[in-house]
């Protein structure tokens, strides 16, 4: 058969789009990610049910609420370890599965095995991300009755919640690009992960020149409100956007330069992983 | 090197501290090829090695002139049949086979069309939409020759692919893999039971502890063992009256008459043996039924090789 190299990579690259997404959206270990987006929602759920009747009057509150919820708990929990369970198991939980060196026999070069891997996942995490993060902000606002259900449809609020979704998206591409490098690196990712996430953590209390090696202190400058991160944080001034934007960018982009690499020299040896 | 052999150039691969393959030497040539050795003894190395899963840690590899990383260019002309019995989770016969030829660059309506004439090929059209999970030991072989033949390769690598088939399921099988092979290709079928690779091999390559010992047709091979006197099993009306004849000459070593089976004799000289062979059957007027080889076969070969069986595997 002769298919002209650009339309079979194409082809290639939307076949593991899909399949990834699939694999992502459907199959029976999706469920700890859903269990995962799913507490945030319960937690609104179970905050709008048991919220006092004078809170209720006053939706001014909500604004800086759901910014304190999306900077210390979507962000720097849900997201982080949503987009750690996707991306790792690219290639480590075929490997575990043993079904990798299906794709690996097929003729596509390693580099569009990466790119296509790495899309499937940033289009799957984003999906889900981006709906819980939406669904967080209406449950954030709907116990204020009309005068929150204005506030989310107003200008402000609407723009708001762009701002939040693409920090989600933006969080995707690069904790994304990380940990498929880490599945591909580490046979427990799962470790560095969590080492990595301290690393964030830890981000507000550090000086400047290691704060810019985190990717939170480039999310955060989209944030549309301002958190306060406590009194042992160390300020430093806000990235502009199209710093941030370009470093989140050209870093994703490197880890997935990297990660091809690695997956060109990777080998089939299931009995050692 | 040669575009119509798959090429092994002084070939080692180790895993950390352990040997896989050793210093391997190879070409080889389109039809079906044997590759056969115990358990262990790296016939699953050299598979992968030949299709890029490994990489060698000395030498180089080339199929059909193709190096095994570039598997763009590798992929379009080769299929691999491996040894491992998993699949991609919730896949169906059908799914499993649409996506590998979606990543053949098939278009969606090209790659349905194939798909269900290989599902019908390997017999598992019935089967096509229900999980992978939930077939056979002997479904699942299918399933897996159909993925490794479903871009019609030019070369098709199998690792033990008789492996949980049924008697029926193996004759159509090796009748598959006989016919690709008339057809110009390179089918390399590796198994541990000798009798297989005997009944469908035009030739063999005999590996034990990660080194080549033998490689050609089986008779060239035997041929080459001096060591162990030929033997030749003749069933005839007066198997008495032959042996008594055939101990006249020199390079006979047995003549023993085995019960129901024949006269067993054992020279070294085999064209002589055959020569002096039909003067004594002129002269003695007995009725032969059959004159045949009886350890021109791989198992007898590899014994005499490798000085110990295959475990059991000769049936």
């Amino acid at each position: 058969m002769t298919t002209p190299a650009n339309l079979m990579q194409r082809r290639q690259v939307l076949s593991l789009v899909r399949h990834e997404v699939g694999r992502s959206l459907f199959s029976r270990r999706s469920l700890a990610v859903y269990l995962l987006v799913g507490m945030p929602l319960a937690l609104m759920l179970l905050r709008a049910l048991f919220m006092p009747g004078s809170m209720r009057a006053d939706a001014t509150h909500a604004t800086t609420e759901f910014a304190e919820v999306f900077h210390f708990f979507l962000l720097r929990f849900v997201v982080f370890f949503a987009n750690a369970m996707i991306f790792v198991r690219l290639f480590r939980g075929e490997i575990l599965e043993k079904s990798l060196h299906y794709t690996l026999l097929a003729p596509l070069p390693r580099t569009v095995l990466v790119l296509g891997k790495y899309l499937g996942g940033v289009l799957s995490a984003s999906l889900i991300l981006m709906f819980t993060t939406t669904l967080t902000y209406v449950l954030v606002y709907l116990p204020h009755g009309s005068a929150g259900i204005r506030l989310v449809l107003s200008g402000s609020g609407i723009a708001n919640l762009a701002s939040y979704l693409l920090i989600v998206a933006l969080a995707c591409f690069a904790y994304g690009a990380l940990f498929m490098l880490a599945g591909l690196f580490f046979k427990n990712p799962m470790v560095p992960a969590v080492l990595f996430l301290g690393w964030e953590t830890l981000t507000p209390f550090l000086p400047t020149f290691l704060k810019v090696l985190s990717f939170v202190h480039y999310l955060v400058s989209f944030a549309p409100v301002p958190v306060s991160l406590g009194a042992f944080a160390l300020l430093a001034r806000p990235v502009p956007w199209w710093i941030a934007l370009l470093a989140l960018v050209v870093s994703s982009a490197a880890l997935v330069l990297i990660a091809s690499r690695v997956a060109r020299r990777l080998e089939v040896t299931y009995s050692a992983d | 090197m040669s575009t119509a052999r798959i090429v092994f150039r002084d070939v080692s691969k180790f895993y950390g501290e352990v040997l896989g393959v050793n210093k391997v030497n190879l070409e080889v040539a389109p039809g079906l090829t044997g590759l056969v050795g115990p358990n262990g003894s790296g016939k699953s190395t050299l598979m992968h090695l030949m299709t890029g899963l490994l990489r060698p840690s000395r030498g180089e590899v080339s199929v059909l002139g193709i190096a095994p990383d570039r598997p763009e260019e590798l992929f379009r002309l080769v299929g691999y049949c491996t040894q491992y019995d998993n699949f991609p989770n919730g896949s169906t016969g059908l799914s499993f086979l649409r996506f590998a030829l979606a990543l053949h660059g098939y278009s969606k309506s090209e790659a349905d069309e194939r798909a269900w004439t290989v599902l019908a090929q390997v017999g598992l059209i019935d089967a096509a939409n229900r999980r992978i999970a939930g077939y056979s030991k002997g479904m699942r072989q299918r399933i897996k020759l159909a993925h490794a033949h479903c871009h019609d390769p030019q070369v098709l690598v199998l690792d033990e692919p008789l492996n949980g088939l049924d008697p029926m399921g193996r004759a159509e099988m090796i009748d598959l893999f006989t016919d690709l092979a008339k057809e110009g290709r390179h089918v390399i079928v590796s198994s541990h039971i000798l009798h297989e690779v005997d009944v469908i091999s035009d030739g063999v390559i005999m590996i034990h502890g990660g080194a080549i010992v033998a490689e050609g047709e089986i008779r060239e091979v035997r041929g080459e063992i001096t060591s162990h006197p030929i033997q030749v099993l003749i069933r005839c009306n007066r198997p008495r009256a032959v042996a008594s004849r055939l101990f006249e000459l020199k390079h006979i070593v047995e003549a023993r008459i085995v019960e129901d089976e024949g006269l067993l004799v054992s020279t070294r000289d085999a064209p002589d043996f055959f020569t002096q062979f039909n003067r004594i059957v002129i002269d003695t007027g007995v009725i032969v039924e059959t004159v045949a080889p009886a350890d021109e076969s791989v198992h007898a070969v590899y014994d005499y090789l490798i000085g110990e069986g295959l475990g059991g595997g000769s049936a």
